[in-house]
């Protein structure tokens, strides 16, 4: 795959259709293109690791049950366990024991498992699994611009040492270095969330100016970028209770995603959190949430957390990202397709 | 066997057993006895003291005229209307009818069945998941959510009706929206339009109060963590009253909700349900605003399930005030309160309602006859809602509007148009 020599872009790479799911583990694990993308994420997590550590971040070990868990991710369901009569979650995502931890470490980062059962329409989306892990970090004292700053350094740090470690495994995997040209040379773009559906307006694109950006949508501005970028500024009501209100800007929020080009869509989300617990158990009822079920959570805000900002960053995602997978399944050694019962 | 006083419950059941004949007087009648209008009491809601008055000039009329190339008459009426974001064959929708006993048993199935049948929208109760279970992994005995929901489908005619799912406050525990929307159960009626999940902010019966369920003190433990219990209410049976909270609603909040309902579940239609309170326009105005497909108003006069006496007597809005309150509107608003036959239906429609939701008078009807009940009480409802909207010069329920109603006395005004 070459540059376009007249506009001077890298080039879009085609993703060949993948199948749904793999047909059985052993096929799926024994396959060369699996050890090669299983490579890759052992080297992305070893210098994910080490990138964090020398910004001062303590790794801890997530924890996969709780009382409550993220109940921001968008239409997925919970899944319940019996934990000795008392109705636990495993973790949609550790986002409440992230500020938790902060009483622990100014700055920490977990690579956490996440179960989210998804709609069952995102076993298309090529992006979506029921199980998957995240990069997350948390930094005390931060603001969202810190994070949207680490979150850049760190997928820009993680992609250099790939393809100083692994060039072959890329090669075999046909992934053309220069799709990385950009990401590594610059910043990161960087749009508001009006800006992005005034752009999806223009492209004919229905987008809803309070709501996250669909997932078409968000294939749409995926394919048209060509290095990585920031949405920043999503409404209030599209997103959880901890995402922090701007003060400046009432009804937006000081968070972000971060958006892969060439059309693999949403790596990372995050934001500077909200710490006040009156603000905060507004926020619980405006996503209809009963506050009493939180109560381990909130008792910690009255007592006082630090104020600060953080993100998650899927592995499997940036592992498809990459490795230029087709599909987000094939970034798991044990792939949960949403409605796909499999090991 | 149901009873249900200070409702029209032997009409009903009549209905029920007779259909569209019952609509009129008993046909060995005819003949022999002189009718005529009666004078009766008058009636204490002040809903069924305002008259449908027909006029002599009928515009409508002769637009439909035009259009058939005959003159039009009452069976020529369209009753077929979109309930919100629903495509219904009637401005009817089954109302929720609650975990309370008498909707969990095969009550809730049969009314839930022939809805499906007469292809009008079904709401399903915030607590059936949370009480009678959703029914995926474990069976609910033939009453879970997703036994109605399976009862429903059964016969609903392509392209016509819905299932709306309840969530309240502590419902959110649950997680029932966030289920229904994931699973393989629900998305025939996912990918067709036809699933909706429905905010409940408070109901008629007990304004101001969250949902009540008398429970034995068995199920009440399990419950406890979960709800407020009350064991001092059962007069010496034992039952503990099981309540929810009316949970904390802003402008902001309520707004919000709505928002997050159409970010997390983009594919399902969105309403809220309100109680008659007297900020009912405002709230009614946020829901809109926020992107609800529908506005329910439960008049004081609904409700299936437990409440205190208090409250059924003296708190809460009547119906028709509601309506006066919210007046003319551009979006769907629902109503439901004693909704059983035509004129209070047509008058509902003719004050700014799209549909109107069967409560009791659903749940008695199949309990008249637990295979046609419904059908024949909705079939008979028709009938009369297709007679007084032709009377009125109107050939599609959609046209009625506030000229067609009377006040007989100085009292509320409703608004024109």
């Amino acid at each position: 795959m070459a540059w376009d020599a007249r506009t001077g872009t890298p080039p879009v790479q085609e993703h060949p259709p993948a199948p749904a799911a793999p047909l059985s583990p052993r096929e799926h694990l024994s396959s060369p293109v699996t050890r090669s993308v299983l490579g890759i994420q052992h080297r992305m997590l070893t210098a994910a690791r080490e990138f964090l550590t020398g910004q001062g971040c303590t790794e801890l070990l997530a924890p996969v049950i709780g009382p409550v868990t993220d109940p921001g991710a968008r239409g997925a369901k919970q899944v319940d366990v019996d934990y000795y009569g008392h109705r636990y979650k495993l973790m949609t995502s550790a986002i409440l024991y992230k500020q938790a931890s902060l009483a622990a470490f100014d700055r920490i980062f977990f690579i956490a498992p996440n179960v989210r059962l998804e709609p069952l329409e995102t076993a298309s989306t090529d992006r979506h699994l029921a199980e998957f892990h995240q990069i997350d970090v948390e930094l005390a004292g931060a603001s969202r611009d810190d994070a949207v700053a680490l979150a850049e350094a760190l997928v820009r740090h993680v992609v250099r040492q790939v393809l100083a470690a692994l060039p072959g495994e890329l090669a075999r995997l046909g992934r053309d270095r220069c799709a990385f040209t950009g990401l590594l040379a610059g910043p990161f773009g960087r749009r508001t969330h009006s800006d992005a559906v005034a752009a999806l307006h223009a492209l004919g694109h229905a987008q809803s100016a309070d709501a996250e950006i669909d997932w078409a949508g968000e294939a749409i501005l995926s394919r048209a970028a060509t290095v990585p970028f920031f949405v920043t500024d999503y409404p209030k009501g599209s997103r959880g209770f901890y995402d922090r209100e701007d003060p400046d800007r009432p009804g937006f929020l000081r968070n972000f995603d971060l958006i892969a080009p060439e059309g693999y869509g949403e790596l990372a989300s995050g934001s500077e959190r909200e710490a006040d617990y009156a603000t905060i158990i507004a926020r619980i009822r405006e996503t209809g949430e009963n506050p009493a079920k939180y109560g381990w959570y909130l008792r910690m805000l009255r007592d006082g957390i630090p104020g600060s900002a953080g993100f998650g960053l899927g592995v499997e995602r940036l592992t498809r990202y990459i490795a230029g997978l087709a599909s987000v399944w094939q970034a798991s050694a044990y792939p949960k397709v949403p409605g796909v019962a499999a090991p | 066997m149901l009873d249900a006083q200070g409702f029209a419950e032997a009409e009903v059941r009549d209905r029920a057993r007779f259909g569209p004949a019952a609509a009129f007087p008993a046909p060995e009648r005819y003949g022999r006895a002189l009718f005529g209008a009666g004078t009766g009491p008058v009636p204490a809601d002040p809903l069924d003291r305002l008259r449908l008055v027909p006029p002599v000039f009928v515009p409508h009329r002769l637009a439909k005229l035009v259009e058939l190339a005959r003159e039009p008459v009452y069976p020529d009426v369209r009753l077929e209307t979109v309930v919100g974001g629903l495509r219904s064959t009637l401005p009817l929708y089954l109302s929720a009818l609650g975990s309370t006993r008498v909707a969990s048993v095969d009550l809730a199935v049969a009314a839930s069945a022939q809805a499906g049948r007469l292809g009008i929208p079904m709401v399903v109760g915030e607590n059936v998941a949370p009480v009678n279970g959703y029914g995926r992994l474990a069976p609910g005995a033939g009453r879970s959510l997703l036994d109605r929901v399976r009862a429903y489908t059964a016969d609903l005619p392509a392209g016509f009706g819905g299932v709306v799912i309840q969530q309240s406050t502590e419902d959110a525990d649950a997680e029932v929206w966030n289920l229904a929307y994931s699973d393989p159960g629900t998305r025939p009626l996912l990918d067709s339009g036809r699933l909706g999940f429905e905010l409940k902010v408070g109901q008629g019966a007990k304004p101001g109060l969250g949902g009540m369920t008398l429970l034995d003190p068995a199920a009440a433990a399990k419950l406890g963590d979960r709800y407020t219990l009350d064991a001092g209410l059962g007069r010496g049976t034992g039952a503990v009253l099981r309540s929810s909270s009316p949970g904390t609603f802003t402008a902001e909040i309520l707004r919000q909700q709505i928002r997050l309902m159409r970010n997390n579940f983009p594919r399902a239609r969105v309403w809220v349900k309100l109680p008659p309170a007297r900020d009912v326009r405002e709230a009614a105005v946020v829901a809109w605003e926020a992107g609800a497909d529908a506005v329910t108003v439960d008049g004081a006069e609904a409700g299936t399930g437990w409440a205190p006496l208090a409250f059924l007597r003296q708190v809460g809005l009547p119906l028709a005030e509601c309506l006066r309150r919210i007046g003319p509107h551009p979006s769907c608003l629902l109503v439901s309160g004693r909704m059983w036959e035509g004129t209070r239906v047509a008058t509902c429609l003719a004050l700014g309602a799209n549909a109107a939701g069967l409560g009791r008078a659903a749940l008695l009807a199949v309990d008249t006859d637990a295979q046609r009940g419904l059908v024949n009480l909705v079939d008979c409802l028709a009938l009369e809602l297709r007679m007084l909207t032709s009377a009125l010069g109107r050939y599609d329920v959609a046209e009625l509007a506030a000229e067609d109603v009377w006040a007989p006395q100085a009292g509320p005004e409703y608004g024109a148009g």
